[in-house]
């Protein structure tokens, strides 16, 4: 089907809500063609496919909402009576609104018109070609799980205020769990994965030798030492440590539940200077791009924090009209639940150093390659162990396992010395590695 | 539903399995007196797997026609020989089990849909006006309650058939409170596999309410902890976390053939021989609990799995294929969450059996120390049983009394090493009772629980 006719089905489905007694309603529809092949036990497991149309009603009737959600487009319209009903049930709320419509400028580079060339075969070749690079790679190393997938995506949205947009997006991803035994001795275990829009820039190499080189490095790792200090975060972990719980404050949905603390701190300092990070729905080709949100509205570029102070939050509908800001295009999340928000591309900026120079200039600290812990997002306390870890000593590093680290993520936020030149993308993150100071770091 | 999918397996000359899952949800939330969330979710379709000699092919459709379902099952077949194609392995073989037939439903007296829409809105709003009148300090709250009903069927070429029948209500309280710039916040949940009343029976909404907020103002004041290994006595909810996730995964088969820890040592000691740790879908101690699994989605029905039995590694779980490779018998751990994903091997209920100790004893025993009650919703574990779990509340224990609590703190190590160390196993027995899901590429339902222990752990805390 085009996008125009799932975006009729769309717009049936908001007459068949006003129908049932909305006084106004909007249909989100997804449609998601899926090819993939699995990896476990070292070996090809599973060849798969699946179609599936997703359809997200949310029906007002004044300032109450109700929201139904069917996988069966012959569900639609009994769909649209069920949010009626729940609406119906449902306490009001006067921010409880459909967004205006605004014109989407389609984003390049997001579909593959070879999509279609792409077959199950071409999947389980890739996946044959992920074992053998890990295979080649060490003897040590253990594919506990692997896939590859390609997935065609279109999204039709349309509601009564006029609103009304469709795009088909393309993703070919790859992921790669490993873990490398000597004898009695097991490894930390190592995941990572790679995307691309187009079939063509499929490359599974370069994730798969980071997994393994990463997985073989912990093998056989010395004991830490106790200290408080300078701790290099790299990609992965600062998104664990830092981003998440960014994320979370900037939310302007918790900011109106009473959740973030950065309430009423725009303009404010609220990092170290070295500190910025914008999002960008629109970036060409970006693995989270999309030229509308879950609600239809354009996405656009924002700038987070520039330079330690806080220049915005993330808004969709709701959070804009109680929190009278504008609608920043954030809406998330899939068909068969309500829009929430969420950031799309984000970057953490980098700065000049290389992450060997932030090293060369560390007298004592601790390099985190992945962080496994807990961090609360409320009181900022982190608190979790660093896998693959390196102890930094006068500008050398050596492995090291066991290793605790603490802290709290509002105070390191405003301690990071720097950021490096080097930048991973992780999903739709691109991170430098963060260094900051007063860190508690226990050797276990 | 039944007779088109025997009738479907039934003229497959190749091994297949067609399975059947229809379901519905409904969630309501409301955060700080607003309503937040009124919605409903159906969705219905049939997962068709494939076997070609090496490899399982899996197709999912919501075309429930009898062509539609045909085409899926040829698009199963294909896709197994794709993968069969290019595998060098030997055939697949599927450890034996009994055909199974008959239908199998959840215990209630009183089932979700017996009670309106309208009670379970003025339920929520009453738990969250609780909440925020509990205490000047609590500044935030947020009551949400799911139920999810399902309706499965599973048809295979070997002549299974049969239904099962599920219902699962759950509730989950947050409480933030705030003081002289600090956030603090407590976390409740309950969920059950039964009815309305099975859930306010698991646990009374109000008292978990009461409870939220009670933790989020007691973590206001709390000093933080300093780091180090200590001895400690864990609660229920922290012995079922430790039981699901950093030993329970490393014993799943396919797991285990992935490189876990503890590959190779069956037969071995692992733990103390106070420790025997069991997983059932069909536990004793509890019809309603939230892994119920009567029958898995291979058609292997619920057993008694004894994992670790007085202290020595005793099986790993298994689907029928991962038996077959070990010898074993399957365990009735094949499951999957929706009808478009695959059985894979999963725990169902997993838990330490009770043992002799009073829990006051065991904490008169600690000269220096922590009682750490409640999983803080975060952390990991690896497949060679290192992990790091949050704790949400941690009282600290000097000569066998209360020092006050701390905060703050995590708890890691090696989970056999932790239980190695295990001196002492409560006479009590609590389920974990959660709301939530555990996830290994699709979500499932389980449960997780046992006595109290005393052990020796790793504490995360701050350097000064």
């Amino acid at each position: 089907m085009s996008d125009h006719a799932w975006l009729e089905m769309c717009l049936e489905g908001c007459a068949a809500a006003r129908a049932a007694g909305a006084t106004e309603a909007e249909v989100f529809a997804q449609h998601a063609v899926e090819t993939s092949v699995t990896i476990e036990k070292g070996d090809l497991q599973l060849a798969r496919s699946s179609t599936e149309s997703t359809f997200g009603v949310r029906a007002l009737v004044g300032d109450q909402l109700g929201f139904a959600s069917t996988n069966a487009a012959s569900d639609l319209a009994a769909a649209c009576r069920d949010a009626v009903i729940l609406a119906r049930s449902a306490p009001g709320d006067p921010h409880n609104r459909l967004p205006e419509p605004r014109r989407a400028e389609p984003v390049a580079g997001l579909d593959d018109p070879n999509w279609e060339e792409f077959t199950a075969a071409d999947a389980v070749r890739c996946a044959v070609e992920m074992l053998r690079v890990s295979a080649a790679f060490d003897k040590r190393v253990i594919v506990g799980d692997a896939g590859v997938s390609s997935v065609r995506l279109t999204r039709a949205i349309a509601n009564t205020r006029g609103a009304a947009a469709a795009e088909t997006v393309s993703l070919f991803s790859h992921h790669i769990l490993v873990t490398a035994r000597e004898d009695e001795r097991v490894s930390s275990m190592d995941f990572q994965y790679g995307a691309s829009r187009r079939a063509r820039e499929i490359d599974v190499a370069p994730t798969v030798i980071l997994a393994c080189r990463n997985a073989v490095d912990s093998l056989g790792t010395g004991k830490g030492r106790t200290f408080r200090g300078v701790v290099i975060l790299s990609p992965s972990a600062a998104l664990e440590i830092l981003v998440s719980p960014l994320l979370f404050q900037v939310n302007a949905r918790n900011v109106l539940r009473g959740l973030s603390r950065w309430d009423g701190s725009l303009g404010a300092e609220i990092a170290a200077p070295t500190v910025s990070v914008a999002d960008d729905g629109t970036a060409p080709g970006g693995i989270a791009s999309s030229s509308f949100d879950r609600e239809g509205t354009p996405r656009a570029p924002l700038t987070l924090i520039e330079r330690g102070r806080l220049a915005s939050f993330l808004h969709n509908a709701y959070s804009s009209s109680a929190s009278t800001a504008p609608n920043t295009g954030h809406a998330a999340g899939p068909a068969s639940s309500p829009p929430m928000i969420g950031p799309t591309n984000l970057t953490f900026a980098p700065g000049a150093p290389s992450l060997e120079e932030q090293i060369a200039d560390t007298e004592l600290g601790l390099l985190v390659g992945r962080f496994s812990g807990n961090v609360d997002p409320i009181s900022g306390d982190f608190s979790g162990v660093a896998k693959a870890a390196h102890l930094v000593q006068r500008g050398r590093r050596a492995a090291v396992s066991e290793t605790l680290v603490a802290g709290n993520v509002f105070d390191a936020l405003r301690a990071v010395l720097d950021t490096s030149s080097d930048v991973q993308r992780i999903f739709g993150f691109a991170l430098p590695y963060v260094r900051l100071d007063g860190i508690s770091v226990t050797a276990g | 539903m039944e007779r088109i999918l025997e009738d479907l397996v039934g003229r497959s000359s190749d091994w297949l399995e067609a399975r059947y899952q229809e379901r519905r949800s409904l969630t309501l939330s409301v955060r700080n007196g607003h309503f937040e969330q009124c919605s409903s979710v159906r969705t219905r379709g049939v997962g068709l797997r494939a076997l070609a000699a090496s490899a399982f092919g899996f197709a999912s459709t919501t075309d429930l026609s009898k062509r539609g379902l045909a085409d899926a099952a040829r698009a199963a077949g294909k896709l197994a020989a794709a993968a069969a194609a290019e595998t060098h392995r030997p055939p697949v073989r599927l450890a034996p089990v009994p055909p199974a037939r008959g239908v199998f439903r959840v215990q209630t007296a009183d089932p979700v849909d017996a009670h309106s829409l309208e009670e379970k809105i003025e339920l929520v709003l009453h738990l969250d006006a609780r909440a925020r009148r509990a205490s000047a300090r609590i500044t935030a709250s947020s009551v949400t309650y799911s139920e999810t009903c399902e309706d499965r069927i599973l048809a295979t070429t070997e002549g299974t058939l049969v239904r099962v029948i599920d219902a699962k209500p759950s509730l989950r309280i947050l409480a933030v409170a705030a003081s002289h710039g600090e956030q603090a916040m407590g976390v409740q949940t309950a969920g059950v596999s039964g009815g309305w009343s099975e859930l306010a029976n698991a646990r009374s909404p109000e008292a978990l309410v009461d409870e939220a907020v009670r933790v989020a103002v007691d973590q206001l004041s709390a000093p933080h902890a300093p780091g180090g290994v200590a001895t400690v006595v864990l609660d229920p909810e922290l012995v079922g976390t430790l039981c699901h996730e950093a030993i329970g995964h490393t014993v799943e088969a396919d797991i285990v053939l992935g490189g876990a820890v503890t590959a190779g040592r069956l037969g071995t000691r692992v733990a103390s021989d106070l420790v025997t740790m069991v997983d059932s879908g069909l536990p004793p101690s509890g019809p309603y609990v939230v892994g119920w699994l009567p029958i898995d989605d291979e058609g292997t029905p619920a057993t008694r799995t004894a994992l670790i039995e007085r202290g020595i590694l005793r099986s790993y779980l298994h689907n029928r294929e991962t038996a077959s490779h070990f010898g074993a018998a399957p365990t009735g751990n094949a499951r999957a969450f929706l009808y478009s994903d695959e059985p894979i091997i999963r725990m169902t209920n997993t838990y330490i059996e009770r043992g002799e100790t009073p829990v006051d004893e065991m904490l008169a025993g600690i000269e220096s120390g922590y009682y750490l009650r409640g999983f803080a919703m975060s952390g990991q574990a690896d497949s060679s049983a290192e992990f790091m779990f949050g704790v949400r509340e941690a009282t600290r224990i000097e000569r066998g009394r209360s020092a006050g609590l701390v905060k703050g703190i995590t708890i890691s190590g090696n989970a056999f090493d932790v239980l190695q160390s295990v001196d002492a196993v409560g006479n009590d027995f609590a389920w974990e009772n959660g709301a939530g899901f555990c996830g290994k590429g699709q979500p499932a339902k389980v449960d997780a629980g046992g006595p109290h222990l005393r052990c020796r752990i790793t504490l995360g805390g701050l350097q000064p």
